[in-house]
């Protein structure tokens, strides 16, 4: 509850307090999105089933984020949009069984936040509305997002000062390393294969650095690992990349 | 067009080919009508009119006491002559010796009539005179048979003629050329605007001809079967652009019911009220349902490549890249439920290779390239070992897979372009069209066992 951030208006946000409006002129995916939702711990969720209904509870209720369905009865989504946009800048996501790439552009070209594509795993949609809620109202927060403190078992990375620290001994990073490390820990018990590693390391591609990436993970896991030479934290992926082991 | 100067330079050739071999023909025929009649033996009994035939009739007279007689053997040569009469004058023009003479014919001739029939006509006989010693001979021959006409001729031109013949020759010829140059030229600018016509049709571009001139009806049905292929065109683009619509319609209807299958799902196998078997169950559903929802897309997607409603969204970007990320992402998908343990995955990417950057549409390309680990992995449920190579073929870069499974039996390899219903190849005929929106094609690699493994190879300029 400290990190409160104010959106436009000036009232106080805490993610899970936000309204969230579902437009779906289907019912069974309007209590499914309901569902998924508070089960993700969001509170307040109103539903619409059609464009005229949605506007009026738009203008009633001032939810905080919208997920809209494209085809509609009577006028559709992109036109609904339109309307809620002369009105408001809240986050717009769009959940469409439409999957075609010019919808999803035309839809992402108008200034929606999201366009998420029916059928859809319940964990993305939760992830999604997480993430466009905490990067409208909790801007400072996503930036700090990047610096938090990790854990590889006893040792604690902080991003901040560029160290490790293990039994009250702090051993420096690399800004390379501590990169590394980053890039690893964002996809955490994912491979990165060495493409994705050099560029967000190089800005460059993996040809020419070879070497340099695996002499960097060697001293990365002298940092981190108890036996570097049998890694339990930096794991190898023979001729793709490395995965940063989830605890 | 360069089928139509090669016609029209070939039509000229020929023409003047067939003119030089008609002179010919006839200088040859000419010159063999002159020998026949001239220098050939026989030919003085039918004309009869040669020197030889009064000089040997002339060797015949001679001077008896009643005057002059011609012997047997001039008689005779007359007999066979195509003369009709004769008579001999003396150094006074009376006739003194006479064979057959008719009645019109005077018995005396002055000088002036001597110089007169010798050059035309004696009483509307041609007549042929000859000096023997004292005498004129004179010879008339039938006129219906033979006619006479002077002709004087300048020593200067006989002199020249054989020239004048060449510059006859070559005046000729030149006229021919220019003749069969213009009517070339004429053939060719009539048939210029139908060859035109003819190369948009096939390029299947609209043709509107004009329906005028010499080709004007060529034109006409070159434009009915212009307007014909255009019509077909469209029918054909629209029944395509209706059966894209109508998948693409059916999946978005499917899409919703599916969103509830695998929302609902999802849900339940995270349920912790419900036993772990439910669990499980739930999870199983989850599963089938994403299939299902990679199967609707594929659906989408390979209608829209065949029917070429799917515009290619080019991108730069290096294939080594793309191979790695797409092994890492069936890891980091978890293999499809699959024990990771039991798949072993090997990357063989030549070292040329890593520094190659293609335009190319990646999503795509990646889809294909998953297409194909996703199909050893799905046919290998006992696990197997993949690599994954790519590498540069001349010009074509090449993505193979390869696997120590089961493999790509011979009838799948065999009914690619003949679909059977009882093999479900859409991911390999999805993974060919991809290949080939990128000027690619499918390649199948034959194993020592008789299976197969595929790979897609295209240009690296695609």
């Amino acid at each position: 509850m400290q990190n409160y951030n104010t959106k436009e208006g000036g009232d106080i946000v805490e993610p899970f307090e936000c309204k969230i409006m579902a437009v779906d002129d289907h019912m069974g995916i309007r209590k499914m999105i309901d569902a998924i939702l508070r089960e993700n711990g969001y509170k307040k969720i109103i539903s619409a089933g059609n464009a005229k209904e949605a506007m009026g509870l738009f203008l009633r209720e001032q939810p905080d984020m919208v997920i809209l369905d494209i085809m509609l009865p009577g006028e559709d989504g992109f036109s609904l949009f339109g309307k809620i946009r002369e009105k408001s800048d809240v986050p717009i996501l769009f959940l469409s069984a439409k999957d075609e790439d010019a919808d999803r552009l035309f839809g992402l070209g108008l200034g929606a936040d999201d366009y998420m594509t029916k059928p859809f795993l319940p964990e993305e949609l939760a992830l999604r509305v997480g993430a466009i809620l905490r990067r409208t109202y909790h801007i400072p927060e996503m930036q700090k997002e990047r610096e938090k403190r990790f854990f590889l078992g006893e040792r604690e990375i902080l991003p901040e000062q560029a160290v490790v620290r293990y039994r009250e001994r702090e051993t420096p990073l690399t800004a390379k390393e501590l990169m590394l490390l980053i890039k690893l820990n964002e996809n955490r018990g994912r491979i990165v294969t060495f493409d994705a590693l050099c560029a967000a390391v190089w800005g460059d591609s993996y040809y020419g650095y070879e070497n340099t990436l695996m002499v960097h993970i060697r001293h990365l896991r002298e940092k981190i690992e108890e036996d570097p030479s049998h890694p339990k934290w930096i794991l190898t992926a023979r001729g793709l990349g490395y995965r940063l082991v989830k605890e | 067009m360069k089928g139509l100067f090669r016609i029209i330079r070939r039509y000229s050739l020929t023409a003047g080919l067939i003119t030089v071999v008609i002179l010919f023909c006839n200088g040859v025929l000419l010159m063999g009508i002159v020998y026949f009649t001239a220098w050939q033996e026989g030919a003085d009994k039918y004309y009869g009119i040669s020197l030889r035939l009064m000089e040997r009739v002339g060797e015949g007279f001679g001077m008896e006491a009643e005057g002059y007689i011609l012997n047997e053997k001039g008689r005779k040569l007359l007999e066979d002559s195509e003369f009709v009469w004769a008579m001999a004058l003396d150094k006074e023009g009376t006739v003194v010796w006479e064979w057959k003479l008719p009645e019109e014919i005077p018995e005396q001739y002055s000088i002036q009539d001597v110089a007169s029939f010798s050059r035309w006509y004696l009483s509307d006989y041609p007549v042929k005179a000859m000096v023997k010693g004292e005498l004129l001979l004179v010879f008339g021959c039938d006129p219906e048979m033979v006619s006479r006409h002077n002709l004087v001729v300048s020593s200067v031109l006989m002199e020249h003629a054989p020239d004048y013949i060449k510059l006859i020759i070559m005046a000729n010829l030149l006229v021919i050329a220019v003749v069969v140059l213009c009517f070339g030229y004429r053939f060719y600018d009539s048939m210029k605007p139908i060859a035109q016509g003819i190369e948009s049709l096939a390029a299947q571009k609209p043709v509107r001809l004009k329906e005028k001139g010499a080709a004007g009806e060529l034109a006409g049905k070159l434009n009915a079967a212009s307007d014909l292929i255009l019509e077909q065109n469209r029918v054909i683009a629209k029944r395509d652009y209706a059966r894209t619509e109508w998948i693409a319609g059916v999946s978005h209807d499917i899409r919703t019911p599916l969103s509830m299958i695998v929302g609902h799902s999802d849900r339940l196998s995270k349920d912790e009220t419900l036993s772990k078997e439910n669990r499980m169950l739930a999870e199983n559903i989850r599963r089938q349902s994403l299939i299902i929802r990679q199967l609707i897309a594929d659906l989408n997607l390979t209608s829209k490549l065949a029917y070429q409603a799917q515009p290619l969204k080019k991108s730069r970007f290096q294939p080594a890249a793309l191979a790695r990320s797409c092994i890492a992402d069936f890891y980091n998908e978890g293999l499809g439920g699959k024990r990771e343990a039991e798949y072993e995955f090997e990357t063989v990417i030549q070292e040329e290779l890593e520094q190659v950057w293609i335009d190319a549409d990646e999503k795509l390309l990646a889809r294909a390239v998953r297409n194909l680990i996703g199909n050893s992995i799905r046919h290998n449920p006992k696990g197997c070992r993949i690599r994954v190579t790519v590498e540069e073929q001349r010009e074509d870069i090449r993505f193979l897979v390869e696997d120590t499974g089961s493999g790509i039996p011979e009838n799948v390899v065999q009914n690619m372009d003949a679909p059977d219903s009882t093999v479900h190849i859409m991911g390999l005929r999805l993974t060919e069209q991809i290949a080939k929106v990128h000027g690619g094609r499918l390649e199948f690699v034959r194993r020592e066992d008789g299976r197969y493994d595929a790979g897609i190879c295209f240009p690296r300029s695609c």
